[in-house]
C-alpha cells in the first residue's frame, strides 16, 4: 500500500484521543473480534501503569491507552505472552510505535509469536521521563496532555523522543492518527492487510482521505529528522574515542538495569552474568600486572561495547535503558547513536515488517568490500605469484 | 630490552585457514611469529566480543580467517562472519581502535603462501600502529 493510497476511516469523536480508542476497542470486544485486550492500566498507587492484559469490557473503564510514560516496554509484553508460541485467541493491543517496532524484531528473533496478535499504534507526541513521572505523577500528566496536544515531547520527555522519527505509523496492524487534526477528530488506519480485514469486519471502511494528517505528521518528522541529526553530531563528538566512552559510563555503578529493561536484550543468561564471565583472582592480578591496573568489578565498558556489538542492529532507540538508569547515564543516546550506524551498514531499520530477516540471518554473496580491502595488498601479491 | 613485538591473536577456521597455516607450516614458509594462534570451527563462529576481550587482554591485534566466499563447510558461515564483522568495524572506531588493528581476510586450505603473506602484512600493519593502548588500562 504505498503511502498516497492509503485511506481511513474516522472514529466518532470523545473528549481525548485516548477515550476514541477506548471506545474502539469496547466495539471490538462488543462484536466479538477480539477475546482480549492489552493496554496499560493505572496501578492503585497512581504513579505508574502496568499493562493489562483483559477480557472483562469493565476494566477498559480505567484503562489508558495513550499513557503518559512507559514503565515496561510493551515489547515484553507482548513477549511474555507469546513467547512459546501464538495462542488461539485473538489479543489487541494498543501500544507505542517503538514498542510494537521492538516487537518486530523480537518477532524474527523467535520471541514474539504476533500471528493472532492484532497490533495497535498511535502517533507518539514522546514519553515522559519513568523518574521525572514517579517524581509527579499529576504534573507529568498535565505536560502529557500538553505533548499530545502539540504533538511535540518537552522537555520532561525521553531525550531519544526529540529525535524519533518513526513515532507515527509504522507497519503496525492497525493506526490511530490524530496528531495535527482538529480537537476530536481521529482517523483509524489499516496498516497491513490482516488490520484492514480486522477493520472490515468491524464495519469500519477505510474511505476517508487522510491528506490533512499526513502533512502534519510530514512536518513533524522534518523537525524531529533535523533535531536527530543535530543530536547524532553533538554525540558523535562527546563520546569519539575511548576517553569519551569512559566519561559517559564514568558513574556506571554495573546494575545491568539497561540491559533488563531491554526489550531486545532477551537472552535468559547474559554472557556478561555469567560464570564465564568471572575470573579467578589469580587472572586478574596477572592482567593488573599486565595493565599496570584494572578496575574492579572488571569488564564494566565491555559490558555496553559488548551490548552494542550484540544488539545494536535491533536496537529500536525506545529509550527504556535511560529510563531505568540509577545514576542517570545517558545510555539511550549512545546506543541510537551506535544503531544508526551499524543499521546503516545493512540499510536496515529495525522494526520494519517487511518480511525482510534479521542483517545476521542473511548475506549477499557480493558485499561490504570494506571489510577485507585491508588484505587487499596481499591479495595482489598472491595473484602476482600465479 | 629487546625491540617490541607485536602480540597477534589469529583466529582461523578449522577447514580451511587452519589448513592453509598447516601447509605454510609443512612447507617450510618464513612468516613473522607474532601471531598466537585459536582454531575455531568456523569464522561464523567469531563473536565480536571476543574481539574487543583480546584487545582489552593485551593483544595487539586480532587476525580473523575463514574460508573464501562459496568454501564455506557450513556453507554460510564465512558470509555471516563477514556481516559481523561489519558491524563490529564501526563500534571499533568508535571506542577509538585504529582500524588495521582488527583484519579479516580469506584463506583457503591450499593457500599456505598466502597465508604467510597476509600474516607479515597484518604483522606489520600493526608493528607500525605501536602497542594498543586503547583497551589496555581502561576498560
Amino acid at each position: 500500500m504505498t503511502d498516497s493510497e492509503r485511506k481511513g476511516a474516522v472514529l466518532p469523536a470523545a473528549k481525548e484521543p485516548g477515550d476514541a480508542v477506548l471506545d474502539f476497542l469496547r466495539l471490538v470486544m462488543e462484536k466479538k473480534l477480539a477475546d482480549a485486550v492489552i493496554l496499560p492500566l493505572k496501578v492503585p498507587s497512581g504513579d505508574s501503569y502496568a499493562w493489562i492484559l483483559m477480557n472483562d469490557i469493565s476494566l477498559l473503564d480505567d484503562a489508558v491507552p495513550i499513557a503518559a510514560t512507559m514503565p515496561v516496554h510493551g515489547a515484553k509484553a507482548l513477549r511474555s505472552l507469546t513467547r512459546k508460541g501464538p495462542g488461539n485467541l485473538t489479543v489487541i493491543a494498543v501500544m507505542r510505535p517503538c514498542e510494537i517496532r521492538a516487537a518486530m524484531e523480537l518477532e524474527k528473533l523467535g520471541q514474539v509469536h504476533p500471528d493472532n496478535l492484532i497490533l495497535a499504534t498511535y502517533d507518539c507526541p514522546g514519553a515522559v521521563q519513568l523518574q521525572k513521572y514517579v517524581d509527579d505523577p499529576a504534573g507529568s500528566e498535565k505536560l502529557f496532555t500538553e505533548m499530545m496536544q502539540k504533538g511535540k515531547p518537552d522537555d520532561s520527555a525521553k531525550p531519544v523522543c526529540h529525535y524519533c522519527e518513526n513515532f507515527s505509523m509504522f507497519d503496525s496492524d492497525i493506526h490511530f492518527g490524530h496528531l495535527g487534526l482538529s480537537d476530536k477528530e481521529m482517523f483509524v488506519i489499516p496498516g497491513s492487510s490482516k488490520g484492514s480485514k480486522f477493520l472490515e469486519e468491524l464495519g469500519l471502511t477505510p474511505a476517508v482521505d487522510l491528506s490533512a494528517w499526513e502533512e502534519g505528521i510530514d512536518k513533524l518528522k522534518t523537525d524531529r529528522k533535523k533535531a536527530r541529526k543535530s543530536a547524532f553530531e553533538e554525540t558523535g563528538v562527546q563520546l569519539r574515542g575511548i576517553d569519551g566512552l569512559l566519561s559517559v559510563f564514568a558513574n556506571c555503578i554495573g546494575c545491568h538495569n539497561c540491559q533488563s529493561a531491554c526489550p531486545i536484550c532477551y537472552c535468559r543468561l547474559c554472557y556478561f552474568d555469567s560464570e564465564t564471565a568471572e575470573q579467578n583472582p589469580d587472572a586478574l592480578i596477572i592482567a593488573a600486572e599486565k595493565r599496570g591496573g584494572i578496575s574492579l568489578p572488571e569488564d564494566r565498558i565491555l559490558f555496553h561495547t559488548g551490548r552494542m556489538a550484540h544488539m545494536s542492529l535491533s536496537c529500536v532507540s525506545c529509550g527504556q535503558c535511560s529510563d531505568a538508569c540509577p545514576v542517570s547515564i545517558p545510555v539511550a543516546g549512545v546506543f541510537s547513536y551506535i544503531a544508526d550506524q551499524t543499521q546503516r551498514t545493512f540499510e536496515y531499520i529495525a522494526g520494519r515488517n517487511d518480511g525482510d530477516p534479521l542483517p545476521l540471518r542473511q548475506f549477499r554473496k557480493s558485499e561490504l568490500p570494506g571489510v577485507h580491502e585491508l588484505v587487499k595488498d596481499a591479495d595482489a601479491e598472491v595473484s602476482s605469484h600465479e | 630490552m629487546s625491540e617490541w613485538q607485536p602480540k597477534i591473536l589469529a583466529i582461523l577456521c578449522n577447514w580451511c585457514s587452519y589448513a592453509g597455516a598447516d601447509l605454510a607450516g609443512v612447507s617450510r614458509m618464513q612468516y613473522p611469529p607474532n601471531i598466537r594462534v585459536v582454531r575455531v570451527p568456523c569464522s561464523g563462529r567469531v563473536d565480536p566480543l571476543f574481539i574487543m576481550k583480546s584487545l582489552q587482554s593485551g593483544f595487539d591485534g586480532v587476525l580473523i580467517s575463514g574460508c573464501h566466499p562459496g568454501d564455506c563447510h557450513y556453507i554460510s558461515g564465512n558470509y555471516v562472519a563477514r556481516r559481523k564483522f561489519a558491524v563490529l568495524k564501526p563500534l571499533l572506531e568508535f571506542i577509538g581502535i585504529e582500524p588495521d588493528r582488527v583484519q579479516f581476510s580469506w584463506i583457503s586450505a591450499g593457500e599456505g603462501e598466502r597465508f604467510a603473506t597476509v600474516v607479515t602484512k597484518v604483522t606489520e600493519d600493526i608493528r607500525k600502529l605501536g602497542p594498543s593502548t586503547k583497551l589496555v588500562k581502561k576498560l
